[in-house]
């Protein structure tokens, strides 16, 4: 063979060698460190991977789309803001993760009645030291609350209270009234109650106690928190108990039938079932329970009733936003 | 072309100037606020046809029961999205008479190219105009041009 037509062979092989190995390399080298995530709607499979796993201080590096409708992408418990999750797009996303610990991302645009199932976990370890911090017991379990049982208000405000009425007579009212312990741990009725049988208040009508407890949940909170509950309200809770709290949300009725569908549990009791949402408007309910017992209601969730637990969701200064929000639907505000 | 033909053309050219842009006596009704609710959900609007007059300012308020939906104007190019629990109002000026076609513009799922209604802008004159036109050339194409005799066979 000629030296020519060897130099030539040789160039031919090496040109089919490069056109093959650079599409494979640069496909291994590229994919690497990348999760790739798929958003289905909880009822054909939620997230796919639905858990992945992370090392503190290491990047990782997301890359999220959609197989059916527009879904988001948040962390539970962090104040990263969430990003949507469109359909015949790649959403690129990198995380860090400052500490190691069990973290949920969910889904953060309403994808139907299960959108809520629609989670999925990062574990996040760390070598060496940082252990997982110990988190102390929520309020409703350090109070011993049965968060199932039914909670009606034994008294209710023929008309409805104002916190502006309520400021007036805060010269006569003790202070232990007013701090947050007291607040989260007694329900509006019980304040009443409280208020009622106090002899410094001895003087004051009915009405004008109640415009004493608008004043004290008032007192704790701040318009900014209002507003913020207002907002997470809308965005999680109004599909299923309505934009203006009566319960009466898009979903309403989808989970009253899905209820009569669902079968009884191992038990043969018909309780934990899909349900209609709670009406946060009628004071026979509301005013009944505390900020604790609601707390517990939200961050455990309705245990098969539809309700979603939100614990792994929020952050305790959100949840205690949206519960002041919730009692809004009966005091009238301070307006400023 | 015969005389006949030439006066036949130039009646029909009249006719057709005179239903193409005659004014017609169009009821004129004083523009009004509307609102109008649109559920949205997987593949359809409810109502999907929506009726108003030209000129008046129209709010629709866009309410998801399912999944995220759109709704995007042909011809106004105005476009709102809704979440479920969510409601969202789109408010514009009617001020283009005719039928537009509304759709989703969020993808929400397989069918989501389906999901279409129509907003209904005054009478759709437009069409009745294209109708009388098409009726009055077929009608000056059948006279103009008579049935062939019979091909001879080969």
């Amino acid at each position: 063979m000629r030296r020519s037509e060897m130099l030539s062979r040789m160039l031919v092989i090496a040109g089919v060698l490069i056109v093959l190995l650079v599409p494979l390399a640069v496909r291994f080298y590229d994919g690497q460190g990348i999760v790739e995530i798929h958003g289905r709607m909880a009822e054909t499979g939620g997230w796919s991977p639905s858990a992945i796993k992370a090392q503190v201080g290491v990047p990782l590096h997301l890359r999220l789309t959609s197989d059916d409708v527009m879904h988001g992408f948040a962390i539970g418990q962090s104040e990263m803001a969430a990003v949507d999750v469109p359909p015949g797009k790649m959403t690129e996303l990198t995380l860090t993760f400052d500490k190691p610990g069990t973290y949920t991302y969910y889904c953060t645009r309403w994808c139907g009645l299960n959108h809520w199932r629609m989670r999925g976990t990062i574990e996040v370890t760390s070598d060496g030291l940082g252990a997982p911090q110990p988190v102390s017991p929520p309020l409703y379990v350090t109070l011993n609350l049965d968060i199932d049982a039914p909670h009606p208000a034994p008294v209710t405000p023929l008309e409805r209270p104002s916190a502006l009425r309520g400021a007036a007579f805060t010269a006569l009212l003790p202070p232990s009234y007013l701090t947050t312990d007291y607040y989260r741990s007694y329900s509006p009725a019980q304040a009443f109650n409280d208020l009622r049988s106090d002899p410094a208040l001895k003087s004051l009508n009915n009405a004008q106690l109640w415009d004493i407890v608008a004043f004290i949940w008032q007192s704790n909170t701040t318009p900014e928190g209002l507003a913020a509950g207002k907002q997470l309200f809308a965005q999680n809770c109004a599909a299923c108990h309505g934009e203006n709290g009566a319960g009466n949300g898009v979903f309403a009725d989808k989970l009253a039938a899905a209820g009569e569908k669902s079968s009884e549990d191992m038990t043969g009791a018909k309780g934990m079932q899909m349900k209609k949402p709670v009406n946060f408007t009628d004071p026979a309910n509301m005013l009944g329970a505390s900020p604790a017992l609601l707390l517990g209601k939200t961050i455990r969730g309705g245990m098969g009733t539809g309700m979603p637990m939100w614990g792994s969701i929020f952050t305790d200064e959100k949840t205690w936003n949206i519960i002041a929000y919730l009692y809004s639907f009966h005091f009238t505000e301070v307006t400023k | 072309m015969s005389r006949k033909q030439w006066f036949l053309i130039i009646f029909a050219g009249l006719a057709g100037a005179v239903i193409a842009f005659a004014p017609l006596p169009v009821r004129v009704t004083p523009p009004a606020q509307r609102t109008l609710r649109v559920e949205a959900n997987q593949f359809a609007y409810s109502p999907a046809v929506l009726a108003v007059n030209p000129g008046d300012t129209v709010t629709i308020e866009l309410v998801s029961t399912d999944v995220v939906h759109g709704l995007y104007v042909d011809g106004y190019g105005v476009s709102v999205t809704a979440d479920p629990g969510q409601t969202t109002r789109l408010t514009f000026t009617a001020d283009r008479s005719g039928s537009f076609r509304f759709r989703c513009n969020v993808t929400c799922g397989a069918l989501h190219t389906f999901m279409i209604g129509k907003i209904q802008v005054g009478s759709n004159i437009l069409l009745w105009r294209a109708l009388g036109l098409t009726i009055l050339a077929s009608l000056v194409a059948i006279i103009l041009f008579p049935r062939p005799a019979k091909a001879q066979a080969a």
